[in-house]
């Protein structure tokens, strides 16, 4: 009975869009250099699939860092921000996404926060200026960031019209994302983006 | 001695008690957030290092040498010291609400122990576009781009400049500062301002010894040696100086002020201006024969990261200090002063490499202390140093060249150059 219900799904998926070739996404900067750590998203114009909801994810904070640095989480996710510092922090963010404050004191204390609006949610420490990371809310299955190469694959993306939307956290555009339509049988798409510098520098703290 | 002490004690520390006391007995206090002595309160670090130079006596045995150790003339002198150990305590009365407490003991030429900081922090959650923080107590200004936490150590080297170590030195005030950050769409400003007082003799070892590279600072109570004064000179002035000093009898008759902006660019690079003027009166002096100083200067700052782990750094300062009372319209000291550095890191996972050259000198044309006085030279370093979890091992090259005629009073040559290698390990626990 199981071996026929499988067969039958294996049929199904055979014949069906999502068996097309990966979608693939490559991001460079204006000078033609790959950027990691851009996200990017694929809507169909069939509408996104909802990605698995939930999930558990981990913020920490260490070396008055947080790591890492982007974390791409599905709406309805559970963060933790654990503090391996010696220091206490003072997690927060003003983002429209989630609005929230943590007060970490010194090392091995956690709280846990739930995100349940997509959006980008922008965080820092009140306490160290210089510590930053962003956490990117998605209520799409196809949403992927760019590695090293500056590509971003969506290997079950379905084969149909749809947008490519591109986030990136130092990206220098209005609205803070670029976009780009998708016709069927397009398994590929590129775009340039203008960055800032980050801000690795960071006042003096006394 | 007892003289500052009691200065102090009912100068600085009793408005700092009292602040405390308030706090203690305000109803709004968060007992939850209350961490007065557990481990991570308190921070002990420190370091050993051996020491290889040349030269002339240093200032910390009242000579004329511009590092913390001595040469042997010509010939290479090899020491082991014991650095700066700092015990560091910071106890939390609410999330907002912390002090920072540093005992410290120097060592090398001259041991001494004492208080290098004591001051309440208030800073409360930011709003999305501002933030506000403030301190009082004896602290540091804002000044330095080579120190760094609680225990104002130098990050990328041993030595920091003249212009830090001068800051160390002799620009310690009990302050009320407030900061506002704020942030401009890619921009952030930030604006620093206070009012302080016991720091009235500041400007007295930019004078009679000139400037100076070493990471001692002067602890509370304290005083610093002066290198030989000559007779007239000696009528007005000690051999030595107590740098965090009221001159005269109360606290704080005339405060001082000193005021900071940061900004930082949409680029990593960040700009600093710094404006500090004590307000001494000059023609003050106490039963000790120490005359206020009014000392103003101007510093500028900018920190650039070049990418790939490279950052530059440079500082330049510039200022005047006058003592005493006037005669045919000059004070007995009118010093101008100035001072710049440039320095490059290099950070590759746990390895760094510094280098840093600078240039300084003072001008002097007072009616009693005149250009013989004057004091110029130029200093260049390079310095390496790993890590290995709580241990820092650090190496530095250091050469220094100065011109200062009051020298030959003593039998030297005005111009004296000193090259000194350290290695030093520091411990942090």
């Amino acid at each position: 009975m199981v071996r026929n219900i499988l067969i039958a799904l294996a049929l199904a998926g055979a014949a069906s869009p999502l068996a097309a070739a990966p979608l693939s996404v490559r991001v460079v900067d204006a000078s033609g250099r790959p950027v990691r750590d851009a996200v990017v998203t694929f809507n169909p114009a069939t509408g996104a699939r909802a990605p698995r909801p939930g999930g558990h994810f981990t913020v920490s904070q260490r070396d008055l860092q947080f790591h890492p640095f982007l974390t791409i989480v599905p709406v309805g996710a559970d963060v933790s921000f654990p503090n391996l510092d010696p220091t206490k922090h003072h997690v927060y963010s003003f983002s429209a996404a989630k609005r929230f404050e943590l007060k970490l004191f010194a090392k091995d204390q956690s709280r846990t926060v739930h995100f349940d609006k997509p959006g980008v949610v922008a965080l820092g420490c009140n306490i160290h200026d210089g510590m930053s990371a962003f956490i990117y809310v998605t209520d799409s299955a196809w949403t992927v960031r760019t590695n090293a190469q500056g590509i971003a694959a969506f290997a079950d993306a379905p084969n149909a019209p749809g947008r490519v939307i591109v986030w990136h956290p130092y990206m220098r555009v209005p609205g803070g994302t670029m976009q780009q339509a998708v016709t069927p049988g397009q398994r590929a798409a590129s775009f340039s983006i203008r960055l800032r510098a980050p801000p690795t520098m960071t006042m003096t703290d006394y | 001695m007892a003289f500052v002490a009691r200065r102090l004690r009912f100068g600085s520390a009793i408005p700092l008690g009292c602040a405390l006391a308030a706090l203690w007995a305000t109803p709004a206090l968060a007992q939850s957030d209350l961490n007065l002595f557990s481990a991570d309160s308190f921070e002990l670090t420190g370091d050993v290092r051996f020491v290889m130079g040349d030269g002339e006596k240093s200032w910390v045995r009242g000579g004329f040498g511009k590092l913390r150790s001595s040469g042997n003339g010509d010939d290479v002198r090899v020491q082991p010291e014991l650095g700066n150990v700092n015990l560091v305590w910071q106890p939390q009365f609410t999330w907002s609400l912390s002090a920072t407490i540093v005992g410290s003991l120097q060592g090398g030429e001259r041991t001494e122990a004492g208080l290098g900081q004591a001051y309440l922090s208030f800073r409360p959650m930011r709003s999305s576009k501002l933030a506000f923080s403030a301190r009082a107590g004896l602290m540091f200004p804002p000044v330095s781009l080579e120190h760094e936490g609680a225990d104002w150590h130098v990050k990328d080297s041993i030595t920091p400049s003249t212009i830090n170590s001068w800051i160390g030195e002799e620009v310690r005030p009990v302050a009320v500062e407030g900061t506002l950050t704020a942030h401009l769409g890619e921009h952030k400003l930030r604006a620093t301002a206070a009012i302080m007082a016991v720091n009235d003799t500041s400007g007295t070892l930019l004078t009679f010894r000139g400037w100076a590279l070493h990471d001692r600072t002067t602890l509370a109570f304290r005083l610093q040696p002066l290198p030989p004064l000559d007779e007239e000179v000696a009528e007005y002035q000690p051999r030595f100086t107590h740098p965090l000093l009221d001159v005269p009898e109360g606290f704080a008759h005339r405060p001082g002020y000193y005021a900071k902006l940061a900004w930082q660019l949409p680029a990593p690079v960040r700009v600093e201006l710094f404006r500090y003027d004590n307000r001494a009166h000059p023609a003050d002096a106490n039963d000790q024969n120490e005359w206020g100083w009014r000392t103003q200067f101007d510093d500028f700052g900018v920190e650039a990261d070049l990418g790939s782990g490279t950052v530059l750094k440079a500082q330049a300062l510039e200022g005047r200090t006058r003592m005493g009372f006037e005669m045919q319209g000059r004070h007995l000291v009118d010093n101008r002063f100035r001072s710049a550095f440039a320095m490059l890191t290099h950070a590759f996972g746990p390895f760094g490499l510094a280098a840093r050259v600078e240039a300084f000198d003072t001008r002097n044309r007072g009616s009693l202390v005149k250009d013989e006085y004057d004091d110029s030279g130029w200093s260049a370093m390079i310095a390496a140093k790993r890590q290995w979890g709580i241990v820092t091992g650090l190496v530095e090259l250091l050469q220094v060249s100065s011109e200062r005629e009051s020298r030959e009073d003593s039998g030297l040559e005005p111009r004296q150059r000193q090259t000194q290698l350290q290695a030093s390990m520091r411990m942090r626990w």
